[in-house]
């Protein structure tokens, strides 16, 4: 059953955080956002449901028909997989696995393939650079997500989420690696394409990049595992710096969707309150200087310990 | 050990039929409506010529190469990482070592030029 | 008028003639000797007039009365002396058939677009230009059609069909700009455009890519061509006016006024006070609305998704008082021959204060979200740069010219329409890339509204129309009392005021650069040819010089940072 509770709390998360995004905009934007469909616009993201199921299931004739479909589903599957491994409160989770890290780690590249895959197989020219985008923004930044997280391995001594989150109790991992911290996010949004790491897509470049050619339900696997994306990234957050469930007087379950909302919110303010930087810049401030600091945030934490 | 990760295969099953239930309902439901227009790729309402004999700029090769190395990298620091405590100061000037041809090699490709867009 | 002291006639004594025209010293050349008189003028002369500020032609067989050589056709280089701050105007006569006269591509390289651009219209040959093809209309047009005998509505050209094959030729056709690459495999043609988000309207942008970096970018024009100059030609001098809000629209009434200011100077008419103080503030409150479209979508081309809302909800301010006192909000077609519709509302300074009293803080918001905005910078600093020199050489104006360092405002230069009496600064920048024009932009928004703070302080009082047999509409109230001021005001209002014969010019500084107007009147009820010279047109035009070796990201930058309006372009 918990493989399932899991899936459907993340389902309905994500759906819900779409609705949320576009109120929080709105807000931000002096604005009204969705408020029309049911109370406050809520069943907004059901309608939008209805509306990309009865859309045609479209496989452009020029597109790489096996690739073309592939893609989303592979975005949308790891995306779901990667919960996996989070825990959420003691006793809530899919599996308590030894290398949960790894894992997660492991699933996130291959969902940034699916995108890649996308822009490749769609066979359309600004798919492809969104592809090609995509594929460099994802190689660049992989490169520090992992060492990024090394100092949180150092200080719990495990790939164990659970593990990781028991090691907080004394103090959140986010006072001794607050760098680490700080490059995971980018890490992440840059991994998830929000912005202003959306290059890939950038609408005002690249109309809408990797996904020109999607439209109906496949579109919506990428429209949904953006959100789940978002969801992860913020879960991660919460688990591997701010204590995960730890906290006092409210279950542990509410401390650990606070937590999240709270990464997810971030998220969705960045996104409109910042603008999009260029693909060399973007690369440049991955290679020069997101991996060089990863790599000092490491040896001071290694100094640190031992010291 | 492996019993622990059924969880895992059964969370990829429902998330598999879930995909593909989509999919498939969306299969049924939507209806199908075929035009030329529709069948030619998008370039902004012009017909498209050639998007598939194009090779992508060597930039990107060398992003991957670069990608290679410095990800097989921190494969070997993950296992380092874990054992960090038990390794002691030893472990840490080890991988300093490490760390610092590593660090060279970056500071050779920065000053090469390589991580230059251009 | 210093005609007779004129460099040309003192070199060119034989060859120049000087016209009619009273507005701009204007000569006859030989079409054997133009470009050595562009040459002289642009080059060799003290002095110089270094930009090429309009050229255009006049199809001269249905003239009923044009002072002058004999001709069919004329030709017509307006140049602009910024050291002089004087105009000058060269006219050459050529016949209809297979006119020609030799290119001045050479000498300007925006040359090359006017001259395609009279190629299409009029049908003349320019001898030596690498690339005269059509540019406003499809490649597949026959005919030219600002010649007079080219029809002028669709319902005199036969039923308009599009069966599949001819729009599978028309589509053939439109892949003429794009050109095969050399190497094939490394190289990517690209269309930005015409459907694109990118492109603020139908333009097309056919890019050769090598990875992301532009190896050249060749802007196809056209798709927003509505025929303004040939509608001119149809309207009547009265009812032209709306159709003049629609060429730069989000300018609305800064487009009027050039128009009418030319109209005004054809027919004598000397406008009142306080209808001048009008147009200035509604002109400034539209260049403050322009601006914010400006400001937001900037930013969203840059990827900042909430600065537009903020500035659309500020321009909607600005919209209220517009609609309060015209009616309409963006296109109102307000002023008049002679003035402008009515006068102000009640209430109307509440308003305008409100709005003044409103605006520094936003504008102060903006400041630190946008202009200070790390990110921001970073994409538009050096981006799309351009000095001086090669500014005036492409003919740019507006704060695409002031941000290379050169206060250039029309309104300071050579006041028009009042502007003589406020007080305002020419804000320039010094880099001349898309921060600088940015910064310009951003501080005419506050020397605007100093502008429509002192209208709302000393609006004069007084009629706001001219007491004038040419004002139009003609004053209604003697008309029901008297038989001869009822004849007046029918004619008046059903055909139009009669102007009289001649030649006008006029140029304002409009909000994305020089706007001008060129009225040719043949003494009629309607103008005999209407030249629209808009500042987007040859902006455009420096698109590819500036955008090579540059990436994707960058063109985006740039079209966002030059300001156009496709309507404002095509015409």
């Amino acid at each position: 059953m918990m493989p399932l509770a899991i899936l459907l709390g993340v389902v309905t998360f994500a759906g819900g955080l779409v609705w949320a995004e576009r109120r929080l905009l709105a807000l931000w934007q002096d604005r009204y956002g969705p408020n029309r469909v049911g109370p406050f616009g809520l069943l907004q993201v059901v309608a939008d449901a209805i509306k990309l199921l009865t859309k045609e299931d479209w496989v452009p004739p020029f597109a790489d028909r096996a690739l073309f479909v592939l893609a989303p589903a592979l975005v949308m599957v790891t995306a779901l997989l990667s919960f996996a491994v989070v825990p959420v409160a003691p006793g809530i989770g899919v599996v308590g696995s030894n290398v949960g890290l790894l894992f997660f780690l492991a699933m996130t590249s291959m969902g940034a393939w699916g995108v890649v895959l996308a822009g490749w197989a769609s066979n359309s020219k600004y798919s492809l650079l969104g592809g090609l985008r995509s594929a460099a923004q994802l190689l660049t930044y992989e490169a520090f997500m992992g060492l990024s997280l090394c100092g949180v391995v150092i200080l719990a001594g495990s790939f164990d989420l659970r593990e990781i989150v028991l090691a907080q109790r004394r103090v959140w991992f986010v006072v001794p690696q607050i760098v680490g911290c700080l490059t995971f996010l980018v890490a992440g949004l840059a991994a998830i394409h929000r912005l202003p790491f959306d290059l890939p897509e950038a609408e005002a470049e690249l109309v809408a990049g990797y996904h020109s050619e999607y439209s109906g339900m496949k579109f919506a696997m990428f429209f949904v595992a953006e959100y789940v994306g978002i969801t992860l990234i913020s879960a991660l957050s919460a688990v591997l710096f701010f204590g995960g469930w730890l906290g006092p007087v409210l279950p542990p379950i509410v401390w650990f969707f606070l937590k999240t909302s709270f990464f997810v919110g971030f998220f969705i303010l960045l996104r409109a309150a910042l603008p999009r930087p260029r693909f060399d810049q973007l690369m440049a401030f991955g290679w020069k200087v997101m991996l060089p600091v990863s790599l000092a945030n490491l040896l001071v934490t290694g100094a640190i310990v031992l010291s | 050990m492996t019993a622990q990760y059924i969880p895992l295969v059964v969370l990829l099953g429902v998330a598999g039929v879930l995909v593909v239930t989509f999919f498939l309902l969306s299969s049924i439901l939507g209806k199908k409506n075929m035009t030329p227009t529709k069948a030619m790729p998008y370039e902004s309402g012009m017909e498209s010529h050639g998007a598939a004999g194009v090779r992508p700029s060597v930039k990107f090769y060398l992003t991957a190469i670069l990608f290679v190395v410095f990800d097989v990298e921190a494969v070997f620091l993950y296992p380092w990482a874990i054992e960090y405590r038990s390794l002691g100061w030893a472990g840490l000037v080890m991988m300093l070592g490490f760390l610092v041809v590593l660090a060279l090699g970056l500071l050779y490709v920065w000053k090469k030029g390589a991580l230059e867009w251009e | 008028m210093e005609a007779p002291a004129h460099p040309i006639v003192q070199r060119f004594a034989a060859r120049a003639v000087a016209d009619e025209a009273r507005d701009v010293p204007t000569f006859w050349i030989d079409a054997a000797r133009i470009h050595e008189v562009l040459t002289f003028l642009k080059d060799e002369v003290e002095r110089p007039y270094r930009m090429l500020y309009d050229l255009t032609a006049i199809d001269e067989r249905m003239r009923r009365a044009a002072p002058g050589p004999p001709r069919e056709m004329t030709v017509v280089y307006h140049l602009l002396s910024l050291e002089r701050n004087q105009d000058v105007r060269l006219k050459v006569a050529v016949p209809s058939e297979a006119p020609a006269v030799p290119t001045a591509t050479d000498i300007w390289p925006s040359a090359s677009w006017y001259e395609r651009e009279v190629w299409d219209m009029f049908g003349v040959k320019f001898d030596g230009h690498p690339d005269l093809r059509r540019i406003l209309m499809p490649p597949t047009w026959r005919g030219h059609p600002l010649r007079k005998d080219h029809p002028a509505r669709a319902t005199e050209m036969g039923v308009f069909e599009l069966p599949d094959e001819r729009a599978q030729a028309e589509e053939e056709a439109m892949r003429s700009a794009e050109r095969e690459p050399t190497d094939s495999t490394r190289i990517l043609t690209l269309n930005l455009g015409p459907q694109h988000p990118g492109t603020h309207g139908v333009l097309r942008i056919v890019l050769d890519l090598d990875g992301e970096r532009i190896v050249d970018a060749r802007p196809d024009i056209g798709f927003h061509h509505r025929g303004a100059e040939k509608m001119g030609e149809r309207q009547s001098w009265h009812t032209f006016i709306p159709y003049t809000d629609r060429i730069d629209y989000l300018g609305g009434v800064v487009n009027e006024l050039p128009y009418l200011l030319a109209v005004e100077a054809l027919a004598g008419i000397e406008v009142p006070d306080r209808a001048k103080v009008i147009r200035i503030m509604l002109c400034e409150l539209f260049r403050i609305a322009s601006h914010l479209v400006w400001y937001g979508t900037f930013a969203q081309d840059l990827g900042a998704l909430s600065p537009v809302f903020y500035m659309f909800t500020d321009r909607e301010r600005a919209f209220q008082i517009v609609e309060a006192i015209c009616g309409a909000r963006m296109h109102p077609g307000w002023f008049r021959i002679g003035g402008v519709a009515q006068d102000l509302p009640r209430g109307w300074d509440g308003l305008v204060r409100e709005f003044c009293e409103h605006m520094p803080d936003r504008l102060r918001e903006y400041d630190r979200m946008v202009m200070k905005n790390p990110i921001f910078q970073a994409r538009t600093r050096g981006i799309g740069a351009y000095t001086t020199a090669q500014a005036i050489e492409w003919g740019v104006t507006g704060p695409g010219l002031r941000a290379t360092g050169l206060g250039w405002d029309f309104r300071k230069k050579r006041p028009y329409g009042g502007y003589d009496h406020f007080e305002f600064d020419i804000p320039t920048a010094a880099a001349g890339d898309s921060y600088a024009r940015a910064e310009v932009r951003v501080a005419e928004m506050w020397q605007s509204l100093r502008i429509i703070e002192q209208c709302v302080n000393d609006m004069p009082g007084g009629p706001v129309k001219a007491d004038h047999p040419l004002a139009t509409p003609p004053p209604k109230e003697r008309a029901l009392h008297d038989i001869e001021a009822l004849i007046t005001h029918f004619l008046g209002v059903s055909w139009g005021p009669v102007i009289p014969a001649g030649e006008a010019f006029c140029g304002v500084e409009a909000t994305k650069g020089s706007n001008g107007y060129y009225l040719v009147s043949d003494g009629d009820v309607h103008p005999y040819r209407v030249r629209i010279r808009t500042p987007s047109f040859p902006h455009m035009q420096m698109l590819p010089a500036i955008s090579r070796g540059l990436m994707v990201s960058d063109l985006v930058t740039i079209l966002g940072s030059i300001d156009f309006v496709l309507a404002d372009v095509d015409r």
